[in-house]
């Protein structure tokens, strides 16, 4: 997953807390052979070895992994496309059915994938959700009461109360001025996984990234755009913060009728002005979307 | 980001007086105080071309890009190899052609000369052309024996004329960040460098001239024989050896090494891969390595430092232990404090590397800026000045005289040290 983690257990004692540490590591090291797209020898980058129209075997676990991507891609109608056009062709940036999801088919028996002309996986927007989920599902297990888990800073999970009472406060701080968050999510037992056209350097400044490519155009999106979803699956979290930040509002709308609970916040910095339209979706509200007026929170 | 011409000017005026400049790079002022540019013919720097080969075609093609805001004219040019005499006409009809350099410099009135010609020649070449009066630019290395390169430097001061070896990098502005950062200790005390240059390739730079050991052969592809060329020693080595003496600051007080033949055993004459330590006062080593079948790593030179590891190539640079990213010391920070607290996360992915390697930041910007152009630009303002600093022939005497050390023990399988007379 290329990244850093940070595991806080507030409340254990040491022992306890490390005891819980080494199986977490475990089990994101475990995902990452299996999911990695550098690690050559990853389920995933063998599966991406196999030639078009033939199919490979893989595990329970790497075919339900690929059935959730796809129920996601259909949910999404592919704005959530974990497949990659590859070297196939290059793209025309018209709306062209590119290479993608749907010329990958999963076969339950024997937990067949047949592949494409030209398509690799690329589970980037999934992974960090994914182990999230399985830490969750450890910590739920283990009787975990307070925790905070977080990947690189754009995928946390917040388990429990604050210790300190109250739900946690997770901000989404403001590019361009970093003392501030541009929108704050008040979660117990839930996620927020944030994705973007640009990361942050050590330095707090805003860097183009390119690498969210439009399933349907085959380009890379290049708005200074980040997209915020809050769930309580820290899967659905990761994944609709991919799909959303290529939808329109209407189209965001109609996926968080599906669920409750979910809250997602669209902040654009394209007006260049430095302060970023907010723009905050909920689906337990019926009017669904909101604009703010532009008054970020400061935090110490 | 990608830094034009004007950012670079605003990078050095930005580092005039900084220790990085005044002791690395003094040469790096010229470009915000370059000598006056008169207009008229008589101010014109009158340059001839000797050796107009590979390299010597592109230092050609770059002095044409100066001849169109400086005040600079490639007079004459000079190859003897009729292939090559004929293309330089052509590249450069307005200039005066010669077979035989010292023809050219006794015929066509000239300022200075850009040598590139193979290693051998280097020496005679130079030595000719600073008691004609003129000032040289003469390729990497200086050249094949170590008193020849003595002469070279004596000649230089004795005729009071400017030498500059063409070591591109001393003119790379990734190198006044680099030097900048070396010296704030932004990667602690310099335990280590290392440095290496991996091709996949048999180095044949001309096909048809019979094979190894033809007459043609020795001629083009000089590179290959010991008469000539101390192989990639000389060829690719010596600009990393000079990079290490220049970071460091000091001259090595040994090396040790060896090489072989292993792979493209065609009847070339050189190396094919080496290995070589030198040991440099502090008890500081700068390993290095060269091998010409296989790529893998590619080129390098890393300096590495108690907090940090430098990769001078590809403008990186690692710090031992990243800092945290805020949410995470902040969180702490609250929790011990009781407080419940909005916990800030990154608006998008916060990395702490590039996509390259973990933890790695850009040691300067992007440079547009094409260094052999500097180094060349460097030149004809120093000519105009009638002297450049002392420091840029320095850096070249100190590489060559340690190239050839490095092969000699190579050669001998011996720790070499240099003897007194080469010391400056």
């Amino acid at each position: 997953m290329g990244t850093r983690f940070h595991l806080i257990l507030p409340g254990l004692d040491e022992s306890a807390g490390n005891r819980l540490f080494v199986q977490v590591k475990r089990e994101v090291d475990r995902i990452e052979r299996k999911i990695s797209r550098f690690d050559p020898q990853s389920d995933l980058s063998r599966l991406n070895q196999i030639k078009a129209g033939r199919s490979a075997q893989v595990d329970g676990e790497f075919f339900d992994i690929l059935k959730a991507c796809k129920t996601c891609w259909e949910i999404t109608a592919g704005a959530f496309d974990p497949v990659l056009a590859g070297m196939a062709g290059e793209p025309s940036g018209a709306e062209d059915v590119l290479p993608g999801m749907h010329s990958v088919q999963l076969f339950e028996e024997g937990y067949r994938v047949k592949m494409g002309d030209g398509v690799q996986f690329d589970l980037g927007g999934f992974g960090k959700g994914y182990a999230l989920e399985k830490i969750r599902e450890l910590f739920l297990s283990r009787g975990v009461k307070h925790a905070f888990i977080n990947f690189g800073d754009s995928s946390v999970l917040a388990v429990g109360p604050h210790p300190a009472g109250g739900n946690w406060k997770i901000g989404i701080r403001h590019a361009t001025n970093p003392r501030k968050s541009a929108h704050v999510f008040r979660v117990q037992n839930a996620s927020v996984s944030t994705s973007g056209n640009f990361y942050l350097d050590d330095g707090g400044q805003p860097v183009q990234h390119h690498h969210v490519i439009h399933p349907r155009t085959g380009l890379t999106d290049d708005r200074p755009v980040t997209m915020s979803v809050c769930a309580a699956s820290p899967l659905l979290a990761e994944m609709l913060s991919t799909a959303f930040l290529v939808m329109d509002d209407e189209q965001i709308e109609e996926i968080l009728d599906l669920y409750d609970g979910v809250e997602a916040a669209k902040i654009d910095y394209s007006a260049g002005s430095g302060e970023p339209e907010i723009t905050v979706y909920n689906s337990n509200q019926n009017n669904g979307l909101e604009q703010y007026e532009n008054q970020p929170e400061e935090v110490s | 980001m990608r830094i034009n011409r004007k950012k670079f000017l605003e990078m050095t005026a930005a580092f005039a007086g900084s220790t990085a400049m005044a002791v690395h790079m003094p040469w790096f002022s010229i470009f915000n105080n370059p000598a006056p540019d008169g207009t008229g013919a008589a101010d014109r720097v009158r340059i001839g071309v000797i050796g107009v080969g590979s390299r010597g075609t592109a230092l050609t093609y770059n002095l044409q890009e100066l001849e169109k805001h400086m005040n600079l004219e490639i007079a004459a040019v000079c190859d003897n190899y009729e292939p090559h005499f004929e293309k330089a006409k052509e590249i450069v009809p307005q200039a005066d052609a010669y077979m035989d350099y010292r023809k050219m410099i006794e015929s066509t009135e000239l300022d200075g000369v850009v040598i590139a010609t193979p290693l051998h020649e280097h020496a005679q070449m130079t030595v000719d052309c600073l008691q004609a009066g003129l000032h040289v630019f003469c390729e990497k290395a200086m050249a094949r024996h170590l008193d020849d390169v003595k002469r070279m430097y004596d000649t230089h001061l004795e005729e009071d004329k400017i030498l500059m070896i063409g070591h591109q990098r001393l003119f790379n502005p990734i190198y006044l960040d680099a030097m900048d950062k070396l010296e704030k200790g932004d990667i602690g005390p310099i335990t280590m460098m290392r440095g290496w240059w991996h091709r996949n390739t048999d180095w044949i730079f001309y096909e048809d001239t019979g094979g190894r050991g033809t007459e043609l052969d020795k001629r083009l592809n000089w590179r290959f024989y010991d008469e000539s060329s101390a192989g990639m020693i000389s060829e690719l080595g010596s600009h990393h050896f000079q990079v290490a003496n220049w970071v460091l600051g000091q001259t090595p007080e040994s090396v040790v090494g060896h090489g072989s033949i292993n792979f493209f055993d065609d009847g070339r004459e050189v190396y094919d891969n080496f290995a070589l330590v030198f040991r440099y006062p502090d008890g500081i080593h700068f390993s290095y390595d060269c091998i010409t079948s296989n790529k893998h790593n590619g080129m390098q030179v890393q300096v590495l430092g108690n907090d940090g590891t430098m990769e001078l190539e590809s403008n990186m640079w690692f710090e031992e232990f990243p800092s945290d990213p805020p949410s995470a010391e902040n969180l702490l920070q609250q929790l011990e404090e009781g407080e419940n607290e909005t916990i800030p996360i990154g608006g998008a992915t916060w990395l702490p590397d590039t996509p390259v390697r973990l933890g790695g930041k850009y040691i300067s910007p992007d440079y547009e800026m094409n260094d052999t152009l500097l180094f060349l630009e460097g030149f004809v303002n120093y000519i105009k000045k009638g002297s450049a600093p002392e420091k840029l022939t320095i850096e070249g005497y100190n590489a060559s005289v340690w190239t050839l050390l490095a092969e000699q023990a190579t050669k001998t399988g011996q720790m070499v040290t240099a003897p007194e007379k080469y010391l400056l």
